[in-house]
């Protein structure tokens, strides 16, 4: 059967890629030591499929048709669309069909309705994490978008609910394999608004603090405060399916800066499984 | 408020042979689309508010960072017109 292996949440960012070299060092140092050690603990954790939680920033779907969660379910998807993302190693990236199916067949039988893609591009949300880990083998990769970008935008408690209906399908797939669940995105910026730039480093404290105590209070606050710390702290979402996934205890930040120069406050995260 | 036809646009724009033709004549590219005058206006006049307020705020930055406009002015644009 395969297995939960480890839950994870990175930051992302445009700017991670772009402005870099402008990086004041010792934030660049701990930026890399931040994703380098998530990618240390997916190589420990020897896994072989990484279900990416992450919005899509325009890169697939426009206006035309903007689905809450769209699960990746080819063989198949493709690399970062952006032109400054060229850097990154892979064009194509190497999906599970058959553990997306099942994802997708368990949560329509639990009432959830996903929209599903059988070829999807990887933006720089999914990428940039996956490129800054350096991992030496790239696992297969299944796409879930969650939308975060344009509202309305699905409930916080349903993104809790579809981290613990990924671990039962997880858990319910006949085939051994060992699979991780990445939230990326996140903590507090705010994009295109008048607030562009700001970063709020007691809120992303506060919800650090509450992923190591109440689910309950988590959501609360959240739901209170989202609305008014900017609209890229919304894509706290996909840690939230991480968090569900990792039955909703376990959380360790591995690493939080706030980052001006990339505009976003950086935060890293690793759950604990099993036990 | 999303105004459909300036956000296509923008999404569209993400295409860098599009951004290429777009650069290089910008009036005959937006003769493609069936914007509204004031909205035609806001885009010569690179009107960040007016546009703001008409689209997803993610398009938008990627709208003015494909034009060239360098993030602190985008930001100086959206908080004081």
């Amino acid at each position: 059967m395969a297995e939960l292996a480890g839950a994870f949440a990175a930051s992302h960012g445009p700017l991670l890629i772009r402005e870099w070299e402008a990086i004041p060092r010792d934030q660049k140092d701990r930026l890399s030591k931040a994703f380098l050690e998530l990618g240390r603990r997916i190589e420990q954790a020897k896994v072989d499929v990484i279900v990416a939680v992450a919005p899509d920033h325009w890169s697939n779907f426009s206006l035309d048709h903007v689905p809450s969660v769209c699960i990746g379910v080819g063989a198949a998807n493709e690399g970062p669309p952006e032109p400054w993302m060229k850097g990154f190693p892979h064009r194509e990236i190497p999906g599970h069909p058959g553990l997306a199916l099942h994802l997708a067949e368990s949560a329509l039988r639990e009432g959830f309705e996903p929209s599903l893609s059988h070829r999807l591009k990887l933006d720089h949300g999914i990428c940039i994490p996956l490129w800054r880990m350096e991992l030496k083998r790239l696992p297969s990769v299944i796409p879930v978008i969650v939308n975060s970008i344009e509202p309305p935008l699905p409930s916080l408690e349903r993104c809790l609910a579809w981290g613990r209906l990924f671990r039962k399908a997880i858990e319910s797939y006949g085939e051994n394999l060992r699979v991780a669940v990445l939230g990326t995105g996140g903590l507090s910026h705010s994009i295109g608004e008048k607030t562009m730039g700001a970063i709020y480093e007691n809120f992303d404290h506060e919800t650090i603090a509450l992923f190591s105590s109440s689910e309950k209070k988590l959501v609360e606050f959240l739901e209170a405060e989202l609305p008014a710390h900017g609209n890229g702290s919304e894509e706290v979402r996909n840690w939230l399916v991480a968090h569900g996934a990792a039955g909703g205890r376990g959380f360790e930040l591995v690493d939080y800066l706030p980052v001006p120069t990339v505009i976003v406050g950086c935060g890293f995260a690793s759950w604990r499984v099993n036990g | 408020m999303r105004d459909y036809w300036l956000s296509r646009l923008f999404f569209e724009l993400q295409n860098p042979a599009a951004a290429a033709d777009f650069r290089a004549n910008r009036e005959t590219f937006l003769q493609k689309y069936p914007l509204e005058e004031s909205v035609r206006a806001a885009i010569r006049d690179n009107d960040v508010p007016f546009l703001a307020a008409r689209t997803n705020p993610y398009l938008l930055r990627y709208y003015f960072f494909t034009t060239g406009m360098k993030d602190a002015e985008f930001i100086r644009r959206l908080r004081d017109g």
